[in-house]
């Protein structure tokens, strides 16, 4: 807790200063944000929390100072001040959040306030396309944003998958359907299960022949999705049976949607699954009318979700703690709106624009980012909260900071000015997920210090690799290897283009394995 | 697109074959026998769009089938009777005879486009989670009775429909507090669509201004009748007080209509205005189209197809019976590429395998309620449970872009399907009776089906929409006689026909097709209409 303080307190990125030129010993600086570099395609996993229906943000995250003028509004359906549990002077969780003050408290959760979008557009529907592709208000798209993401690591994704080096399913959607934002360009990156045991080995033959036209196309997909299910069926029950939950903090099964979803991922990761994306669903947020009973504001339909949220969180993270995963995993929130400042009569509120989103993680800085909404002394009936932060800055970062995006990855899944938060704090000693690792270790680049040009030696696994050249700040400055090679030794000598003179760091990728080291230019 | 050769709706003039006739019923049906499909290829395709766009009586009222309460017996129809003090297994008991009751319609729909159109408007006019099983009813038998009448009728109906005004909050809609879920789910997803926002809160086809004035217009309808203790039917009643009297201005999207105080009568003056809108006609036209054809709606198609089926539907003054003729004779539906496209859903799925392995219920009617009702849980395994669709906006696989219909297809529901059909082919014990296909009932209707090749080519062809290549056949031959000669099938099938009593033999034919069965519905291109 001490030390999160003190991280929340020097809150500027330690990625963005310029350790090059600041003294800082090579050898230190390889202990942690290096190791971070490397291990970004290692381990690390990602858990979208989806509250899906449009969650009223005021209600969750109440900004104290406001509480007269909220009053005027919403009186119906506002908590007693006396009830609300308190995080700052200024802002507080609804009451049934226990759990999850426990983990603000704890440095282990930070709040991003009025996250939305340009352009609010209050449809269920279009709202969600939104924020699953990513898009702009005024754009469609049909790829999610961690599809695009995916599609950038994976090319060519689903042909020829699982292999050797991704014998897992890229993301895993718990529910009934595959969730759009893992939607990449040819296919969708996750596969949908109830429970870890719920998919079964499928036989028959399936023909090789390819019928022209829509039926070719849709029997095609058909065909992928079973092979991709005979694949991985077994790998999940074995991965859930390795994997045993340790938290006591989680609900009897049936009692709490999200913290059953979260007990299984828990377990899938710590039984070995090397999946990196999550995606778990909490429903009902559409509060329209009973939000909160008559006569008593702290129960009712919002309270109950929240209270489950809140369940839900304290015992995951409770949970990948003692399963020592608390350095591999992080989770955030979304919710396709916020709800209208004013209530509505039926003890509800109608569609509106923001709302605070939150991450949750050890690796996540604690505290708040943004200032809480000013509600005005008169406010129009058809006024939401107004958006202070895009989301996407908030993804943009996770990608970046948690899965190794580099600026150039960023500026391809989103065409959107990205602006950097740091939420994720560099989290050090992640452990390699996997001995292949290893097998590249023989990469070579030389001299060094360098001029004009760099000779890499390295031995291919096969398939697409390449090497980035990595500013200090941790940006990529230029690509030098982008391309197919062949199994077996490689020697390239490469042109470097002109830039500053200074500490460099090259990243080697080949599938899911990094490697690299530094080099100085003159 | 994906290779449509015809993108228009001239009537379809080309040879009519079986393949036509079973592509025309997998898609306007829950599934059909080779008998059907035989008989419809015979009538020809007018005669066919005929019989199966006709008008039916009403399917007898869904009966309490098992559990004895104070005001309905056994076998008699709980439809708008009292709740009393047993109402909370009242409640879940109705609930599950409609269930039951809905699959039984399914099963026995016959050669009627009904039961397909019923769904169609219970997606596109969604409830969900009614309790009151007396209101589903209602709501239901609104689009079982004019499951292709007046689309602008049916809107008004629904925007008071006692279940609607639950569902989508109109019953706490009031001039004192305005109450907006229904208003906007009215143009966005019932009648005229959203368009691109192109300003702020202005979505082409209606601004954020008319969501709110149409509330206001709205306001004042309740439902009565909710878990009544005295046999209430449901109704809608209109509450003055409730009902806000003053101006409302439609935005410019509405021609900045002015709608004045019209009391009860006001909500239906509405919708006249929004169905002013020739937009509204191909929002629906193209939900039909996704509902029948497929769902990727190119140029072509918004020209060749969905624009001339808007310009029946308007000139038919929003009838929809002509629209839904036009497009099941077009040229484009029976296109070669528009066969197969569709993955079925998993009602589709469930029933048709029911009606294609031929498996008995039993004659009795509460012993059939009780199959019904068993069945009526095998779609909600594969994520689709009729009542109860996900979202106002009804299922992902006919509006959500790009999986559309592969939104049922994951790796959960696929192993499902499988182990559902697999257990109905190899028979599955409950209770006191075993449910299982009738195979050789299956078979008998093929022709030449003592030719191997030609028996499993004739299952091909009723079960399957685009048949099967010499390799598939080559695999389901191995499944039916495994390293024999073809002749080996044509002697034993024989002798079983010459003497069916032979039990020991039918037992080992029967067998014979198990396998060859499981094979099938194994195959992907089984999942597809």
């Amino acid at each position: 807790m001490k030390r999160r303080q003190f991280l929340r307190a020097g809150s500027s990125s330690i990625l963005s200063l310029p350790l090059a030129f600041q003294g800082i010993k090579i050898g230190a600086f390889r202990n942690t944000i290096f190791d971070q570099l490397l291990s970004d395609e290692t381990d690390r996993v990602f858990v979208l929390i989806q509250m899906n229906g449009g969650n009223d943000g005021l209600n969750m995250v109440i900004p104290l100072d406001q509480y007269d003028k909220l009053m005027n509004v919403r009186s119906n359906i506002m908590l007693p001040e006396a009830d609300i549990l308190s995080l700052t002077d200024t802002l507080g969780f609804h009451p049934r959040m226990t759990g999850m003050k426990s983990l603000f408290d704890d440095g282990r959760l930070n709040i991003v306030q009025n996250v939305g979008y340009e352009n609010q557009n209050r449809s269920h529907f279009r709202s969600t396309d939104i924020w699953d592709t990513g898009s702009r208000a005024e754009e469609v798209l049909t790829s999610g944003w961690i599809g695009r993401f995916m599609d950038q690591r994976h090319a060519g994704y689903p042909e020829g998958y699982p292999n050797e080096a991704n014998p897992h399913p890229i993301a895993i959607t718990l529910g009934p359907t595959v969730s759009e934002t893992c939607q990449g360009m040819a296919a969708n990156f996750s596969i949908a299960i109830q429970s870890a045991d719920s998919l079964r080995e499928i036989p028959g033959q399936d023909g090789q022949h390819m019928p022209e036209g829509p039926y070719g196309l849709e029997l095609e997909y058909i065909r992928q999705i079973k092979r991709q299910t005979n694949q991985y069926a077994d790998l999940l029950v074995e991965a859930s049976e390795k994997g045993v939950n340790q938290s006591s903090l989680y609900p009897d099964p049936g009692n709490n949607q999200l913290a059953d979803q979260l007990r299984i991922v828990a377990s899938l990761i710590a039984g070995g699954l090397e999946t990196k994306i999550y995606v778990v669903n909490i429903n009902g947020f559409d509060t329209h009318a009973n939000q909160v009973e008559d006569g008593d504001t702290t129960i009712g339909d919002h309270s109950t979700l929240l209270g489950w949220l809140s369940e839900a969180m304290e015992a995951f993270m409770d949970d990948v703690q003692k399963l020592g995963l608390s350095k591999r995993v992080i989770a955030a929130t979304r919710s396709e709106f916020g709800r209208k400042i004013v209530s509505n009569g039926s003890f509800g509120t109608d569609h509106g624009d923001a709302a605070p989103l939150m991450v949750f993680g050890e690796c996540v800085n604690g505290g708040i980012i943004g200032e809480n909404p000013i509600i005005g002394d008169q406010v129009d009936p058809r006024d939401g909260v107004a958006m202070q932060m895009d989301f996407k800055n908030v993804f943009a970062s996770i990608l970046v900071d948690w899965l190794g995006a580099s600026e150039s990855d960023i500026a391809q899944i989103f065409s959107h000015d990205y602006q950097h938060l740091d939420i994720v704090n560099p989290c050090d000693a992640t452990t390699p997920a996997r001995a292949a690792q290893e097998r590249i270790t023989t990469l070579k680049a030389y001299p060094n210090p360098f001029i004009d040009r760099l000779v890499l030696e390295f031995h291919s696994m096969g398939g697409h690799a390449e090497m980035v050249l990595l500013g200090a700040d941790g940006r990529e400055v230029s690509r030098l290897v982008d391309g197919a090679y062949q199994a077996g030794p490689h020697r390239l000598e490469i042109a470097v283009p002109e830039m500053p003179a200074g500490m460099y760091y090259y990243r080697f990728r080949q599938d899911q394995v990094s490697t690299g080291g530094s080099l100085v230019h003159f | 697109m994906g290779g449509f050769s015809t993108f228009s709706l001239a009537p379809y003039s080309g040879e009519w074959t079986i393949v036509h006739a079973a592509h025309l019923l997998r898609r306007t049906t829950y599934g059909s026998t080779p008998d059907d499909i035989n008989l419809v290829a015979q009538m020809g395709m007018e005669s066919a769009m005929e019989q199966l766009l006709s008008d039916a009586p009403l399917p007898a009222l869904p009966i309490n089938y098992r559990n004895p309460d104070d005001t309905v017996a056994i076998g008699d129809a709980w439809v708008n009777q009292p709740y009393d003090r047993s109402i909370q297994n009242q409640i879940g008991e109705r609930l599950r005879s409609l269930n039951a009751w809905t699959i039984g319609n399914m099963l026995g729909e016959g050669l009627s486009i009904r039961e397909k159109m019923v769904l169609f408007w219970h997606n596109h006019f969604v409830t969900s989670d009614i309790r009151d099983a007396s209101y589903v009813y209602k709501n239901v038998t609104l689009y079982r009775t004019h499951f292709l009448g007046n689309f602008r009728s049916l809107t008004k109906e629904t925007t008071i429909d006692p279940a609607m005004l639950i569902y989508l909050n109109g019953r706490q809609n009031s001039n004192q507090q305005p109450n907006e879920n229904y208003a906007r789910e009215l143009l966005e997803l019932f009648t005229i669509g959203k368009g691109p926002q192109v300003g702020e809160g202005d979505y082409t086809n209606y601004t954020e201004q008319d969501v709110a004035a149409i509330a206001r217009v709205l306001t004042g309808w309740r439902d009565i009748g909710f878990y009544s203790r005295n046999g209430e039917e449901p109704t809608a009643a209109f509450i003055p007080f409730r009902h806000d009297t003053g101006t409302k201005t439609l935005s410019h999207r509405f021609d900045n209509i002015e709608i004045e105080d019209m009391g009860e009568e006001e909500y239906a003056h509405l919708i006249d205005i929004i169905f002013t809108k020739d937009e509204v006609a191909r929002f629906i036209a193209r939900k039909i189209y996704r509902w029948f054809v497929y769902y990727e709606i190119s140029s072509e198609v918004e020209a060749g197809v969905i624009q001339p089926m808007a310009d029946i539907l308007i000139a038919a003054d929003y009838e929809m019976y002509p629209m839904v003729k036009a497009l099941l004779s077009s040229t484009h539906f029976y296109d070669a590429y528009a066969q197969g496209a569709m993955i079925k859903n998993p009602l589709d799925f469930t029933i048709s395998l029911f009606k294609e392995l031929r498996i008995d219920l039993g004659t009795e009617i509460l012993e059939q309620y009780g199959w019904w009702n068993r069945i009526a849980r095998l779609p909600f395994l594969l994520e689709m449970r009729y009542y109860d669709p996900p979202t106002v906006a009804g299922w992902k696989a006919y509006y959500q872009e790009p999986l559309y219909y592969r939104s049922w297809i994951n790796s959960s529901t696929l192993s499902f399907r499988y182990v559902i059909n697999q257990t109905l082919i190899n028979g599955v014990r409950v209770g006191d009776r075993t449910l299982s296909a009738n195979l050789l009932d299956l078979v008998a209707d093929i022709e030449d089906a003592i030719d191997p090749n030609k028996l499993i080519e004739g299952i091909a062809s009723y079960i399957l929409p685009g048949g099967i290549t010499e390799e598939q056949l080559q695999d389901l031959k191995s499944a039916l006689i495994p390293g024999l000669p073809d002749y080996e099938w044509t002697v034993e099938y024989e002798e079983f026909l010459s003497d069916p009593s032979n039990s020991e033999l039918k037992g080992s034919i029967e067998n014979r097709l198990r396998a060859v069965m499981n094979g099938f519905v194994s195959m992907p291109e089984y999942q597809l209409s």
